[in-house]
């Protein structure tokens, strides 16, 4: 057991408590306030009235399947060969070495859960995983969550990496089309296979993309719909209720352009990366001023990184620059912890402190959202991670 | 019958007999020990160590043949990502002037499992052979097929991806080729099996689910080329979901690994060593990694992977391990016994034992050491190569 003392707690779902006390038991947070009492012979770590908050929740990045700085030997992100690749699991990219520089980057910082996507190249991209980012030997000792979604990819980059090459989809409508083509399959197979499943010589084969597609349609994870044009998130509601499937907005980058529908629909939305310039026509519109808008319509958001390597540890500071944009402190500090959280199916175990939950903290010497604040120690799962 | 003598004889699996002697019958080792008499009027060769031959579990001898170019670079079929159903069977030149045999036979390393390279995700059946010249391959083998070769990182990926643009282009394109053969073939053997008192409906014979049969019944198993710690992970992903088995191949990266490889009782085939870091996969190749399997618990075997005559170097290979701290019992081990074991005929060879094949390797001193000579070899009870 350790009981961390004199700190200032930011509990993101309760408030802050000033030079209170966390006593950490078994990887969770046992207890939480000003007037603890601290058993015997627990170690004590006095804060002196350094911050704590939970540890970060990064809902849509890329570290540890691109690895940082090694080329195309690294590059496990896009299955760009077939623009539908259900069937592929980001899982299966992931290097957790821990001198991987995206992992690295995140734990350093305080980052301690993370949803890796597949890229954006397809149109169905394969499934996603939540994770802890503390190093272990197999990517496997890190999940928290197996499949956590599934990858969908609207707009510029499935239309560029297929349409150019002469292959559909080449336009949105063929995006569109292919979409509805796949989920209207793995409908089929679904049904046949409930339809005969007292007669097995009549149930279809068992195929891998139509099988990683059923999780969706039941709606036991939800896709992940890459999109950063209104027009294409319009697309991917329309599909999605047409299924009854379940969805995210990944980037949302023109999200004042239709946040009141977006909160309508009562689909939450992964903004970002907002430290990035505006490489596409289709991010034209990138700005801060975006999260504002969409929290005012009552969007549930979280902001991303995108991150592909060690840029992960920005995080933080997107969420500053929401501040200085318009943002009140409270929603940004919920961007980056418990809506990401509850955003991947995760919020009963992270992204606040309460008792109960993970004992994955974030300490650091000054206000937490300075760029100039130094993290001191992260916990993750109630072990010290990094310390300085 | 013959009999050999020596003045160390290294059994490998119960110790070393000082002045010992194996007597040979019909192939086999029919006694071993100090006190064993020789009958009148067998002939004995006399030699300072004997030990078992030497076993290779990973090379590719006969199916690049060395110096030819690629009018006998047979080890790939790179043309799909999945071809199950070639064999190396069909690749491998067995006449005695092929280079990687030559120098197996005149090195006393005297069985190897000969696989596919790593172009595709899956590769192709692998066999193990004993390394004596012959007509023909076939008369060679001592296990057909011995494993299942399948391949994870940058070679599918670089073969597929980079230079054909097509699937897989990433590791989750690896696992996702992967699954779905495997995911073919339980479908075809399900439907075989519901069908088989009509075998009017039962599905055509698919000659690359059929190879892949055996994996899924676990007869043989999956040789698994991964250099990372990562790429084994998926490999053992991948074996656990389909309850297959796998053997780790190259194993570079096992020093990161060990202790996880050990609990899932993966054996390892460790190497080649004697080579340059040739790619980013391969930037940890260091003799520590030996010491830290075995530290780990894990079983492993030390391999050249071998294209032609480097082969020969096998027991350097061994020795620089040692030097990085394996211990010396276990290095020879892992060079005879372990990789026997490992290729599924540690019953036949890799240790003398009454019973066992009679290959022997009569050398001029320690096995280890450098300037060692091997001077005569015996396959199966015959000399077959002789200084």
């Amino acid at each position: 057991m350790i009981a961390l003392t004199n700190g200032n707690i930011n509990t993101i779902t309760n408030g802050v408590i000033k030079r209170g006390t966390i006593l950490i038991d078994k990887g969770k947070i046992k207890d939480v306030g000003n007037n603890i009492k601290i058993p015997k012979n627990v170690e004590e770590i006095n804060l002196r009235g350094k911050w704590v908050t939970p540890g970060l929740v990064e809902a849509h990045c890329h570290i540890g399947i691109w690895e940082e700085a090694i080329g195309w030997a690294g590059r496990d992100g896009n299955e760009a060969t077939d623009p539908i690749t259900p069937q592929v699991r980001a899982l299966d990219g992931i290097k957790a070495n821990a001198d991987e520089g995206g992992l690295t980057a995140a734990y350093e910082n305080g980052i301690t859960t993370v949803q890796i996507l597949p890229g954006s190249a397809n149109v169905i991209g394969g499934t996603g995983v939540v994770l802890k980012t503390a190093p272990k030997t197999t990517v496997d000792e890190m999940l928290i969550l197996n499949p956590s979604g599934m990858k969908a990819a609207f707009g510029e980059n499935p239309m560029s990496v297929y349409g150019k090459n002469k292959v559909l989809p080449a336009t949105r409508m063929g995006e569109a089309g292919i979409m509805r083509e796949w989920l209207y399959k793995a409908k089929t197979y679904m049904e046949k296979k409930e339809q005969f499943k007292d007669t097995p010589e009549k149930l279809p084969e068992k195929d891998l993309k139509l099988e990683a597609l059923i999780p969706v349609l039941k709606g036991e994870i939800p896709l992940r719909v890459h999109a950063h044009r209104a027009d294409d998130v319009a697309i991917a509601i329309r599909i999605c209720e047409e299924f009854g499937v379940k969805m995210s907005w990944e980037h949302a980058t023109e999200g004042h352009r239709i946040a009141k529908y977006i909160a309508e629909k009562g689909i939450p939305a992964v903004w970002g990366p907002g430290l990035n310039w505006r490489t596409k026509w289709e991010t034209r519109e990138r700005t801060f001023e975006t999260v504002k808008n969409l929290v005012d319509a009552g969007v549930k958001v979280a902001l991303q990184t995108d991150a592909d390597n060690g840029k992960i540890g920005f995080l933080p500071i997107s969420a500053a620059l929401a501040i200085r944009d318009g943002l009140s402190e409270e929603e940004a500090w919920r961007t980056i912890t418990i809506n990401p959280a509850e955003i991947l199916g995760v919020g009963d175990r992270v992204g606040s402190i309460e008792k109960g939950k993970d004992a994955d903290l974030r300490i650091t010497k000054g206000d937490p959202l300075d760029p100039r604040s130094q993290v001191r120690m992260v916990f993750i799962d109630g072990e010290l991670v990094f310390s300085r | 019958m013959i009999a050999v003598k020596g003045r160390k004889v290294n059994t490998i699996t119960n110790g070393i007999i000082d002045n010992g002697i194996v007597l040979i019958e019909d192939g086999k080792i029919k006694k071993i020990g100090a006190d064993v008499k020789v009958p009148d009027g067998v002939k004995t060769i006399k030699a300072k160590y004997v030990m078992p031959g030497l076993v290779e579990a990973h090379c590719h001898i006969g199916i690049w043949e060395e110096t030819i170019g690629w009018a006998g670079s047979d080890g790939n079929e790179r043309t799909e990502p999945a071809t199950p159903h070639v064999r190396a069977l069909d690749g491998i030149k067995a006449n005695a002037d092929e280079g990687g045999l030559k120098a197996a036979l005149h090195e006393g390393i005297t069985t190897a499992q000969v696989l596919p390279g790593s172009a595709n995700v899956i590769g192709g059946h692998g066999v193990a052979l004993k390394t004596m010249p012959k007509t023909t391959v076939d008369q060679m083998l001592i296990k057909n097929p011995s494993g299942m070769k399948i391949a994870f990182g940058e070679n599918p990926m670089r073969v597929y991806g980079v230079e054909a643009k097509k699937m897989p282009s990433t590791r989750m394109g690896v696992a996702g080729v992967l699954r779905e053969w495997l995911q073919k073939t339980k479908n075809y053997m399900e439907k075989m099996e519901r069908f088989k008192d009509e075998p009017e409906k039962q599905p055509e014979y698919d000659i690359r689910l059929e190879a892949l049969v055996p994996v899924v019944k676990k007869e043989i198993p999956f040789r698994a080329h991964a250099h990372r710690a990562d790429d084994v992970a998926t490999a053992i992903r991948v074996c656990e979901e389909f309850d297959v088995n796998m053997s780790w191949e190259h194993a570079t990266e096992g020093h990161r690994i060990a202790d996880y490889i050990a609990e899932k009782k993966v054996p390892a085939v460790w190497g080649p060593s004697l080579t340059s870091r040739g790619k980013w996969e391969m930037r940890e190749l260091s003799y520590e990694t030996p010491l830290a399997l075995y530290e780990a618990g894990v079983k492993f075997s030390i391999q050249t992977d071998a294209v032609g005559s480097t082969i020969r170097f096998l027991p350097i290979c061994a020795a620089l391990s040692v030097k990085e701290g394996l211990p010396y019992d276990y290095a020879l081990k892992a060079i005879t016994i372990i990789p026997a074991e490992i290729i599924g005929v540690g019953d036949r060879v890799g240790s003398l034992e009454v019973g066992k094949d009679a290959d022997l390797r009569l050398l001029s001193g320690d096995p280890l050491d450098i300037m060692t000579k091997c001077q005569k070899v015996i396959i199966n009870g015959e000399v077959v190569h002789s200084l």
